[in-house]
């Protein structure tokens, strides 16, 4: 099955990088969307279908965290599955991230690191 | 200043760039502050279990290696790829210095990062005083990161509970 993947990163730069590590992993990737906040990631939602949403968590106008809320609350996005790739380092957020189901990869991550999260999302392990 | 704050900001710095840039940098604690005047310069805010911001210049020579090397391409960086490079570098290292300094289990908010004018004014840019400073070589230039927080914190205490 081919992916579509929505990146939601403010800086240009991390989504360059997670999008070219996400083509290391080897996964049969159809398209990348990008976002530069959680307000654009709504709306590119809205217009594209996507497998898996990778969402950074500090960002201006719209963070991470309220995207998530969003799309919990939406029938047609809550059953997507969310990763986080953020530098928190705060042990309570991390938790109450994976406690509500959504993989967490801290900053700075490896392509293996980001392979293999994606491959158990996917229950490819 | 803090020997463990220092040693702290020395360690994840260097962390960050070899992981984040590929860049392999090494410690010059005994020299004088960069030359602010040939540098890009970067500052974060951050508020918590305590406030302040941490700042990180790097030599303009570094930049387009840095910005290629984070894209992952070898074409020529803009100016804006640069800054935004710098910009999530500074913001790596901030998410990664203040669990390591004050515990995991504090919560901060860091702020957006912000590029901040190329003078030598950097020393004395955020109000809050310098706490701890690592002075770094790499191989096109140098890169200095400060860290500043608010009057009254005593970090010795926040590490010594975050050990």
């Amino acid at each position: 099955m081919s992916l579509n993947i929505l990146i939601v990163d403010d800086s240009g730069v991390m989504r360059a990088m997670i999008a070219k590590s996400l083509r290391m992993t080897g996964l049969d990737i159809q398209q990348m969307h990008q976002a530069g906040n959680g307000a654009e990631g709504l709306d590119m939602l809205e217009r594209h279908p996507v497998d898996l949403v990778i969402v950074d968590i500090n960002m201006p106008v719209m963070n991470g965290e309220e995207m998530i809320d969003r799309m919990r609350e939406r029938e047609d996005f809550n059953q997507i599955p969310i990763l986080v790739i953020s530098t928190e380092g705060s042990d309570t957020r991390k938790n109450a991230l994976t406690g509500r189901g959504i993989a967490f990869i801290h900053k700075p991550f490896s392509p293996e690191k980001i392979r293999d999260t994606m491959n158990s999302i996917l229950g490819r392990t | 200043m803090t020997e463990h704050v220092k040693e702290t900001i020395y360690r994840v710095a260097e962390d960050v760039l070899e992981k984040l840039a590929f860049l392999f940098s090494f410690r010059e604690d005994e020299r004088d502050h960069m030359d602010y005047a040939t540098a890009m310069a970067a500052s974060v805010s951050f508020g918590g279990e305590f406030e302040g911001s941490l700042i990180m210049a790097v030599s303009e020579d570094v930049l387009p290696e840095l910005a290629a090397n984070m894209l992952g391409i070898e074409e020529q960086t803009t100016p804006a790829e640069q800054q935004d490079a710098l910009k999530e570098l500074i913001n790596v290292v901030c998410g990664n210095l203040l669990p390591e300094i004050a515990g995991k289990k504090n919560l901060f908010n860091v702020n957006p990062p912000t590029i901040i004018p190329r003078d030598d004014a950097i020393l004395a840019e955020s109000g809050p005083r310098p706490v701890a400073m690592a002075k770094l070589a790499l191989e096109e230039g140098q890169c200095d990161i400060i860290l500043f927080v608010q009057d009254g914190v005593s970090l010795e205490d926040l590490s010594s509970e975050s050990r």
